[in-house]
């Protein structure tokens, strides 16, 4: 895309984020879902949890009112640390999703990604 | 297909950037061989950039890819719109206004518009912003793009 200069959000799971994701690269720009499980004020780095999956958001350029226990939707640029390779997502925006179905949400992904790889895979036949 | 040249189609923005224009036609646009000029889009708006009084440009993100919007706002001083009942210009400059208040960073819109190409990209130019509260709106809106796209978008009607 010529004109934007922001890359789209890759909808992404908690649990698919892992080190050895491919989602999982330095400035990769993502769209997470999970719900709050602790924030720190002083550094603005929140944590979001889905399942038994975490990630860090550092949120000090948002203007978005934080609370444990609801959820929220970030896209950002993905920041490996380390020493010990740990994610941060530099969240660009955020919003609150509580009401979300998360479990209709993970299954809908799903059928978009099939969606896309058959709609690219028709094309290129 | 005409009949879906005049509807907004719904569209995935993978799908939406896919478009080709049509040469012939400035204000028609191909999805696999079905013209097209109206679209609709679902996403979360993560830029916005405002020239008061000429236009307001924002990006929607749908999890696919970003669609580049314009919203113009120029009804009043566009000669375009000069030979136009005064007063129905004022009303049309009044409601983008009203639509380009509501359009904020980090708000999910659904946008109508038709399509439109600048400078090679191809674009939405708006007609309608509707602000979205419903957290499962933006799963509501894929699936409706696929199942769409499925069973009728991508059905090549045969020739008679």
């Amino acid at each position: 895309m010529a004109s934007s200069s922001i890359s789209s959000g890759a909808l992404v799971t908690l649990q698919e984020l892992n080190s050895s994701s491919p989602q999982f690269r330095q400035g990769a720009s993502l769209r997470v879902t999970g719900k709050l499980q602790d924030y720190n004020v002083e550094t603005a780095i929140a944590t979001i949890v889905d399942g038994s999956a975490s990630l860090k958001i550092d949120t000090q350029h948002l203007s978005l009112n934080l609370r444990v226990g609801s959820f929220y939707q970030f896209i950002g640029e993905l920041h490996i640390q380390q020493p010990n390779n740990e994610g941060v997502l530099k969240a660009r925006v955020g919003r609150n999703v509580d009401g979300i179905d998360l479990n209709l949400y993970n299954q809908s992904l799903q059928l978009l990604r099939e969606f896309q790889a058959d709609q690219i895979n028709a094309r290129t036949s | 297909m005409e009949v879906l040249y005049n509807t907004h189609v719904k569209l995935l923005a993978f799908d939406f950037l896919s478009l080709t224009p049509i040469p012939s036609d400035p204000t028609s646009f191909s999805r696999k061989g079905t013209p097209l000029s109206r679209a609709e889009t679902l996403g979360i708006i993560t830029t916005r950039e405002l020239k008061s009084g000429k236009f307001l440009k924002f990006t929607v993100d749908d999890g696919t890819g970003c669609i580049p919007c314009i919203l113009w706002l120029n009804q009043l001083n566009s000669p375009y719109f000069s030979r136009r009942n005064p007063s129905d210009v004022r009303l049309i400059s009044s409601v983008s206004a009203d639509f380009a208040s509501i359009i904020k960073l980090g708000l999910v819109a659904r946008v109508r518009g038709r399509i439109t190409a600048y400078r090679g990209t191809i674009q939405l130019t708006v007609s309608t912003v509707i602000i979205e509260r419903d957290p499962n709106i933006e799963i509501l809106h894929w699936l409706e793009c696929i199942k769409l796209a499925r069973r009728f978008y991508d059905v090549v009607p045969s020739r008679k």
